[in-house]
């Protein structure tokens, strides 16, 4: 599966808030999407989910035009899933049973086991299923929001936006989530589009990225080129890099030669800084 | 100057939330105190300025008490609390009544209250928002309004409870930045994340696990010490250190550690 | 938007009604009010409809935004003039018209309706040249004596602010759920009957829940600043009457007697 934005614009208020956009979102990459607040980022991905009803240019599934209703106003689209800000202030439901089985229940002509598929989406999220019959209310916050996640994720999306997923989460919360998120992601082969302002994050888990500046898509690539060859435009967008990549640009500049790592993620970084580290041969006098 | 006594709190007996807990901290120190989702931190952030009371135990502020009645509203006059989500402690419609709001609960006069407010303002740079209004303002923005809102009251402990973990990195840069300068001119500060990489310029941290204190000790021990390393994440800093085979560092700028100790050798 | 809730419909021409105490306004206003409903003779009506226009003027609001406050009301005016003027005794304008059309019921439906025009429009001048947050402290103001009788004066204009304040969060956090019940497959505008009511609570039940923790948040923020029980609270905004206060006060009595004269 394939979905292409061709020269979209977004209007709002009288102000374009995405202009003339073009990009093709493939099948099971993490795209990971970044910017400063107000750049476009949470337009794009009400876009892409069919939340804004109207806007210029061409949106493509598989070459295809998405269904529209007899207004002409874009539909949700059923296939991609959308994980908001702080998913957990949504629950509505009284037992994380009931939660997880909404999806199922309102989805015309469903046949599968809902049961099954309920105690899968837990196992897989790293929740244990004798908490199906906990009121929601009850959980710690990381389970809450690990339960809305998995709410959205029993639809099986395509797609799989993420807006922030981790904002708020203590660190070893935040590394369990992404590294559940990844799993999904891979075992199943599906896109994650991952909002995100922690750059470490971006570095360590997306196969391309996308920068969002002043209501423009700035540049969409691999994580790998942006981080090591193209910084340029993180600068341009007003971004920092992350911290590994901080340190080789460092390491680079006291060596007075350049570093190429096999990735922008920090085990790669860290391995080759070492080696460089070590020939230098400095000694820690303790 | 603050002191906790064998403190204990639970909303339900079942479930104690803080236990036992006694630490001090002296008048200047900056603490920060650590611990993932639901290990109490909030909960004693709370107990600091009689928002919530022991179960059992004491918290002392100098020579007040937080069970005693009296000693409530002098005890709020020095102890200001920032909390984490800047848009449900922004009280009233403009930035300039949001600061006065707590002068007018000290009854100061009316004179000596814009002096107060526009220096409150200076210190968190927002002087230039003082008729702006909460929805005109980014989450980093309201935070620092709510810091300048205590801050025009005159406080001498400024508590942080996770007041930086809904901001975006560079909105929780200028909060930190914020907080030394505070720090440095001599306000006494808790701060309390679960950002590890906040946590390395402080003089003292405290890990609380499960409502008690399982570390009391500076930043580097902390990280040094072996039995933790499964209730932590390592920040980048010491992550980096560990991997060179370095000491743990006492500052936060690993970048300024790493150029040093590259150009002595 | 945000910014209609929070000024309400204040629109700022500086005039010297906009700068007088919110307190004169308002008792000049409800006594004018009260006079409206002592008019008898038609010459009170001109002189009052002068009075009106003459503050419309002075206050220099643009007439279109004034006449605007009268949309919502269209239909209860119409309503009216209709009510009188077919249910009036008299004698019919035109007999053997099947509906009974009286003058007394035209003329009882004019005045009638002219009334409460005025009346609306002399509540818009108050609301188009006053802050909500200054009618509240105004209204506080006069409530004072009523806190020495034990009511709670500063907390009931603590609440009108944080109502000022917070519905605009309200909305937008609405906003917000709506916005992931559609994103979750659920579009209510393609629901009918009972799965409508099933939508409206799986929009309810989130927003109560994050209202009522946000209620938690600011009782504690509030707490947190020593706040206590809100009484012998200093005021940043001392209300103070002016000359100029003094002057349309006096003007106001002068005017209500004249009513009553006529």
């Amino acid at each position: 599966m394939v979905y292409a934005l061709k020269d979209v614009s977004v209007s709002m208020n009288g102000r374009e808030v995405l202009q003339s956009l073009s990009c093709t979102l493939q099948e099971g990459k993490w795209i990971s999407v970044i910017g400063h607040n107000g750049a476009g980022k949470s337009t794009f991905a009400k876009l892409i989910k069919g939340l804004i009803p109207s806007f210029s240019g061409e949106y493509t599934y598989n070459q295809q035009p998405l269904p529209r209703d007899s207004k002409g106003n874009m539909r949700v689209v059923p296939q991609i899933g959308y994980v908001f800000q702080n998913p957990e202030q949504q629950i509505f439901e009284t037992t994380v049973y009931k939660e997880l089985a909404f999806a199922q229940k309102i989805k015309k002509g469903h046949t599968g086991d809902t049961k099954a598929e309920i105690e899968s989406v837990m196992h897989q999220m790293g929740l244990s299923s004798d908490l199906l019959d906990a009121s929601p209310y009850q959980l710690s916050g990381g389970q809450k929001r690990r339960v809305a996640i998995a709410s959205v994720l029993i639809a099986d999306p395509e797609l799989l936006i993420l807006d922030e997923p981790t904002a708020g989460l203590d660190p070893l919360s935040r590394i369990a989530l992404l590294e559940e998120i990844r799993a999904w992601q891979r075992t199943k082969n599906r896109t994650v589009i991952f909002i995100s302002h922690q750059m470490e994050d971006v570095a360590e888990y997306s196969d391309e990225v996308m920068i969002f500046n002043r209501g423009r898509l700035l540049v969409q690539m691999s994580a790998n080129d942006l981080f090591l060859q193209h910084t340029a435009f993180m600068e341009q967008a007003g971004l920092p890099l992350p911290e590994p990549v901080q340190l080789l640009k460092l390491i680079e500049e006291l060596s007075g030669r350049i570093i190429e790592p096999v990735s922008c993620r920090e085990e790669d970084i860290m391995q080759q800084v070492r080696s460089v580290w070590q020939a230098r041969g400095i000694q820690h006098d303790g | 100057m603050l002191v906790f006594d064998q403190v204990n709190y639970h909303y339900r007996r079942e479930h104690p939330i803080i236990q036992d807990v006694s630490f001090e901290v002296q008048e200047g120190e900056f603490v920060a105190i650590v611990g993932g989702n639901g290990s109490g931190k909030s909960t004693l952030a709370k107990l600091i300025n009689g928002l919530l009371l022991p179960r059992k135990g004491q918290v002392r502020l100098n020579q007040l008490n937080t069970l005693q009645h009296v000693d409530l509203k002098k005890i709020r006059e020095q102890v200001g609390l920032v909390f984490q989500n800047p848009e449900d402690q922004f009280i009233t419609t403009t930035v300039l009544d949001e600061v006065v709001f707590g002068l007018e609960n000290l009854r100061i006069p009316r004179e000596e209250m814009m002096p107060r407010v526009e220096g409150a303002l200076q210190a968190v740079r927002m002087e230039d928002y003082l008729d702006a209004m909460p929805h005109q303002l980014s989450g980093g923005e309201k935070q620092r309004v709510a810091i300048a809102a205590i801050l025009a009251m005159r406080p001498s402990i400024l508590v942080f409870d996770e007041a930086t973990s809904m901001l975006d990195p560079q909105e929780r840069k200028d909060i930190l930045e914020v907080m030394r300068t505070l720090h440095q001119s001599g306000l006494t500060i808790i701060h309390i994340t679960h950002h590890m990489d906040e946590i390395l310029s402080a003089d003292r941290v405290l890990l609380l696990s499960n409502g008690s204190i399982r570390f009391d000790g500076t930043p580097s021990a902390l990280f040094n010490s072996v039995s933790l390393t499964d209730q932590l994440v390592p920040p980048f800093a010491v992550r980096l250190h560990q991997t060179l085979g370095l000491d743990v560092p006492l500052g936060s700028d690993w970048k300024e550690t790493i150029t040093n100790l590259w150009s002595m050798h | 938007m945000m910014d209609k809730i929070i000024l309400g419909q204040y629109a700022d021409t500086g005039s010297v009604i906009h700068r007088l105490d919110p307190r004169t306004k308002l008792l000049s206003i409800l006594a004018i009010m009260i006079s409206f409903l002592l008019l008898k003779t038609f010459a009170g009506y001109i002189a009052t409809t002068v009075l009106v226009a003459g503050l419309i003027l002075t206050a220099k609001l643009p007439v279109v935004m004034v006449f605007r406050g009268l949309k919502p009301i269209l239909f209860i005016l119409s309503f009216t003039f209709l009510y009188h003027v077919l249910l009036t005794d008299g004698t019919p304008l035109w007999p053997g018209f099947f509906l009974k059309v009286t003058l007394e019921g035209i003329k009882n439906g004019s005045f009638i309706v002219w009334r409460m025009i005025l009346l609306i429009l002399l509540a818009s001048v108050l609301t188009l040249t006053t802050k909500p947050l200054d009618l509240a402290k105004g209204l506080e103001k006069l409530l004072k004596p009523l806190s020495r009788l034990g009511v709670p004066v500063e907390a009931f204009a603590l609440m009108i602010v944080l109502a000022i304040r917070f519905i605009p969060t309200i909305i937008q956090e609405l906003d917000r759920i709506m916005l992931a019940r559609k994103a979750r497959g659920y579009d209510t505008t393609y629901t009918k009957g009972y799965k409508k009511i099933v939508a409206y609570t799986s929009i309810l039940i989130p927003l109560f829940v994050t209202t009522i923790q946000r209620a938690e948040q600011l009782t504690l923020a509030i707490d947190a600043r020593a706040y206590g029980d809100g009484r012998g609270r200093t005021s940043y905004k001392e209300l103070n009457f002016a000359q100029v206060d003094y002057v349309a006060g006096g003007l106001t009595l002068a005017f209500v007697s004249l009513i009553l004269y006529l």
